[in-house]
């Protein structure tokens, strides 16, 4: 036993006293295997944000070919945060990413928690409740478009035969109530995925130790939150990120529905990049943007990744 | 349903023809077309005199038995368009492939909102395709960066003075060509009769100013309850421009001086007094009045479409293929609404643009035309020129500019003015003949390479800082004209 011991410990040693080369060396096989996904990763991802990087120093007119671009330094930068209007398309960009992730988030774990229990019609509600989510985002967002109608929208026409208001309510075509308009039918496409992922997550409660709280004398409440709560974290932060990285990255819904207006008040950073690459062409500029709204995407998936860490240790722990 | 107010269309049509023709004619293109004859009735005494043999003609351009390959991009029909004009299109399609059997041919159709994007996303990666139809206001930008290949009538067999002066100013960039015109319309007026009565209107009378309109629209909304006109303010949408720019024109307005006579796109006039009075009769309409749909900021035409033929929106600038629209919506409407469908078509009229406050009229002079690339922006590096030439002409013929324009548009060709199908055109398309009263007050887009930024998006802009309150249409005006200088200069952001 001790000689076996020993062998560990100075494999162990003889490991640690490696150098990166000689580490890489040794695992050159597990390289091997990586290998066509970094080549492809390589192409597809690194090129592209190296090349949005390099263009975000230029200056490329309206009127000229991309070919014939200027350098500027961090000109683009500089007048990108002196800007008003990305200071008021980075606030629409953060009420948007907050609320649609938090209340969509709220609205999942609701509708998992109600899921988990056994009650008749369950799968049924379960199907009913992810077609949101599996629709097409760009069907959906011209179905939601028609029901807020500002004039003949089915939302409108029910409140006013109603006698609640005495015409239809101006959901998109106001600068006030756009984002929050938009807002709601984000959740509603996004709920489904937090509540799916937080059913998965519920799987892993253990029977016994819910069963052994309650005998010992411990309410809906405490179970929930001492037991079930904890078990739930993991997967909780993963789902939050998830959730925070797709609306930040968030296209269809808004442009589809209002392509950002009315007045601008429901642009949110990829709509507006997009406006100023395609529709103005201001290449260089809509690559500056690009490079914040890459370091805030990746901060996002740094912690991400250390979460999803996090919870193979948990895992490994137990 | 009857062509209303055509004496009296001539008769102004004789009042501005001086400035029409310096209008639709530029020193650069040899013999001009005398645009004060094109009268309703010019066209119909021209209407199936000549004939002419699209297969022969072409094959003389490129042979019949040519073989090669050709990518093709082209503004193809949108949810907008009458189902008459995808048959032709089909038809086209068929016929060409028919006609040059061995030219291997891949097609892609756009709509008019997403070609641009597309067209030139992939010019930035040298994947364009050999050619592309691209609306009017798309030509020089294109152009003047170097993407396009010369190209003029005369390279495919026609004549430059078979061609509307106008259209073709559209596709010339420092004294050269860079495209043919396929197609050139100008849009009219269209109102519900039976709307303008229950409101207390002469059913047969439409506004004759833009102040009319506004009064109008506000007397429709407040007798009624329901829309006057069908404003649209949608930004990054082409019907915007071609329903604000007539009245902005009309009030005596403009970007810059482009509805004037030897536009020189120096002066930014978006701020004008003339300028803010279009904006505020806009304003006027959707805020102080509420006679217009709310939705109109979000609205294009084709939603309007459905609202007009509901017999909730009184009137609107309607582009000359409508009427088959409506037609093709009402055959799809069942029982009831069939009915009242049918009872809006019945009471549709069609008029002229009205004018601003001191007579005058305009509209925009729209269309598309088709361009060959240069072989370093096309996928693959190379174009087959003669594939490329078979296609301009075929696409530029006399039949073919009149068929694929048949329905919503004018042929580019002006030979197609002659051929048989605009004689069976005319006596099939209602309201043709006032569409075409319409010609001689069309003013084109500015020919700058910056002009789809200008139209597409500050132009929409403008009036959505206007119409929500986010800006006075003061603040608007000048914050579009702000923006214009610094397109045109390079800055800004």
């Amino acid at each position: 036993m001790n000689a076996v011991t020993d062998h560990a410990k100075s494999s162990r040693a003889g490991i640690q006293s490696e150098n990166v080369l000689q580490r890489m060396w040794r695992q050159r096989a597990d390289y091997l295997y990586v290998l066509p996904a970094i080549v492809v990763m390589l192409v597809v991802i690194a090129y592209p944000v190296y090349y949005t990087i390099e263009l975000s120093f230029f200056k490329t007119p309206p009127g000229l070919q991309l070919r014939d671009k200027v350098f500027i330094g961090v000109d683009n930068y500089s007048a990108i945060l002196s800007s008003e209007v990305f200071w008021r398309v980075t606030l629409n960009t953060v009420i948007w990413t907050l609320a649609s992730t938090l209340i969509a988030f709220v609205l999942g774990f609701g509708a998992a928690l109600a899921l988990h229990r056994d009650f008749f019609g369950r799968g049924v509600l379960r199907a009913i409740l992810i077609i949101p989510w599996v629709i097409s985002a760009v069907a959906a967002s011209y179905i939601w478009k028609w029901i807020y109608h500002s004039d003949f929208g089915i939302i409108g026409i029910v409140l006013v035969q109603l006698g609640i208001v005495d015409r239809p309510p101006n959901f998109i075509d106001s600068v006030g109530t756009v984002l929050p308009s938009l807002i709601v039918v984000n959740i509603w496409r996004e709920f489904p995925f937090a509540m799916i992922m937080l059913m998965a997550g519920l799987q892993t409660v253990p029977d016994q130790l819910l069963r052994a709280a309650q005998v010992d004398g411990a309410s809906a409440w405490q179970r929930f939150w001492h037991v079930t709560f904890p078990y739930l974290s993991g997967v909780s932060t993963v789902t939050i990120l998830l959730l925070a990285v797709a609306n930040f990255n968030s296209f269809i819904i808004p442009w589809i529905m209002t392509g950002g207006g009315p007045s601008n008040a429901s642009h949110i950073w990829i709509t507006h990049i997009y406006e100023l690459a395609f529709g103005r062409q201001r290449w260089g500029v809509a690559a500056a943007y690009s490079v914040l709204l890459f370091i805030i995407v990746m901060t996002l998936g740094y912690f991400y990744v250390r979460a999803l860490s996090g919870n193979e240790r948990k895992e490994n722990r137990a | 349903m009857r062509n209303y107010q055509l004496g009296r269309a001539l008769a102004h049509g004789a009042v501005v023809s001086a400035l029409a023709v310096s209008l639709m004619t530029t020193s650069v293109l040899g013999q001009s077309v005398d645009i004060s004859k094109w009268s309703p009735e010019y066209v119909r005494s021209i209407a199936g005199t000549e004939e002419f043999d699209t297969a022969e003609a072409c094959g003389s351009v490129t042979p019949l038995d040519y073989e090669g390959k050709l990518t093709f991009w082209y503004q193809g029909v949108f949810e907008g368009d009458p189902d008459l004009l995808r048959q032709y299109y089909k038809d086209f399609f068929e016929t060409f492939r028919a006609t040059y059997p061995n030219i291997e041919l891949e097609e892609q159709a756009l709509t008019y909102n997403d070609l641009l994007d597309k067209f030139r996303t992939a010019l930035l990666g040298n994947a364009g395709p050999m050619m592309v139809r691209l609306q009017i206001l798309g030509g020089v930008e294109f152009a003047s960066k170097g993407y396009l290949q010369e190209l003029s009538p005369e390279d495919v067999g026609w004549k430059t003075e078979d061609f509307w002066p106008g259209a073709m100013k559209s596709v010339m960039w420092e004294g050269k060509a860079y495209g043919i015109p396929t197609n050139n319309e100008t849009m009219a007026f269209i109102w519900n009769a039976d709307i303008f009565e229950r409101a207390g209107l002469d059913p047969e009378k439409p506004p004759a100013t833009w102040d009319d309109v506004v009064a109008y629209s506000k007397q429709i909304h407040d007798n009624l309850g329901i829309a006057g006109y069908g404003l649209v303010a949608r930004k990054n949408a082409g019907n915007t421009p071609y329903r604000f720019m007539p009245q902005l024109w009309g009030y005596g307005g403009g970007v810059f001086d482009e509805a004037r006579e030897n536009p020189s796109y120096q002066a930014i006039e978006l701020n004008s007094p003339e300028s803010k009075r279009a904006l505020q009769a806009s304003y006027d309409m959707y805020v102080r009045d509420q006679s217009v749909p709310v939705s109109a900021l979000t609205n294009q035409q084709a939603d309007n479409q459905p609202l007009f033929l509901a017999g909730q929106v009184a009137m609107m600038i309607s582009h000359p293929s409508d009427y088959n629209v409506m037609l093709d919506l009402q055959a799809k409407a069942t029982g009831g609404d069939a009915e009242k469908a049918q009872a809006v078509i019945d009471n549709m009229r069609y008029g002229q643009i009205p004018t601003g406050p001191d007579g005058r009229r305009a509209v925009v002079f729209g269309g598309s035309n088709i361009h060959i690339l240069n072989p370093e922006y096309v996928d693959g590096g190379e174009v087959d020129e003669q594939a490329a030439k078979a296609m301009v002409c075929f696409w530029t013929s006399p039949e073919w500019s009149l068929k694929m324009a048949y329905a919503g548009s004018n042929p580019g060709n002006l030979n197609g003015f002659k051929t048989k199908w605009m004689k069976e055109r005319l006596e099939t398309i209602k309201f043709l003949d006032v569409t075409t009263s319409m010609l001689p007050y069309g003013v084109p887009f500015p020919a700058l390479p910056e002009t789809p930024e200008i139209m597409n998006i500050i132009i929409p802009d403008m009036l959505q800082n206007a119409l929500t309150g986010a800006m006075t249409v003061d603040e608007a005006a000048e914050d579009a004209a702000e923006k214009v200088r610094n397109v045109t200069s390079g800055e800004g952001l």
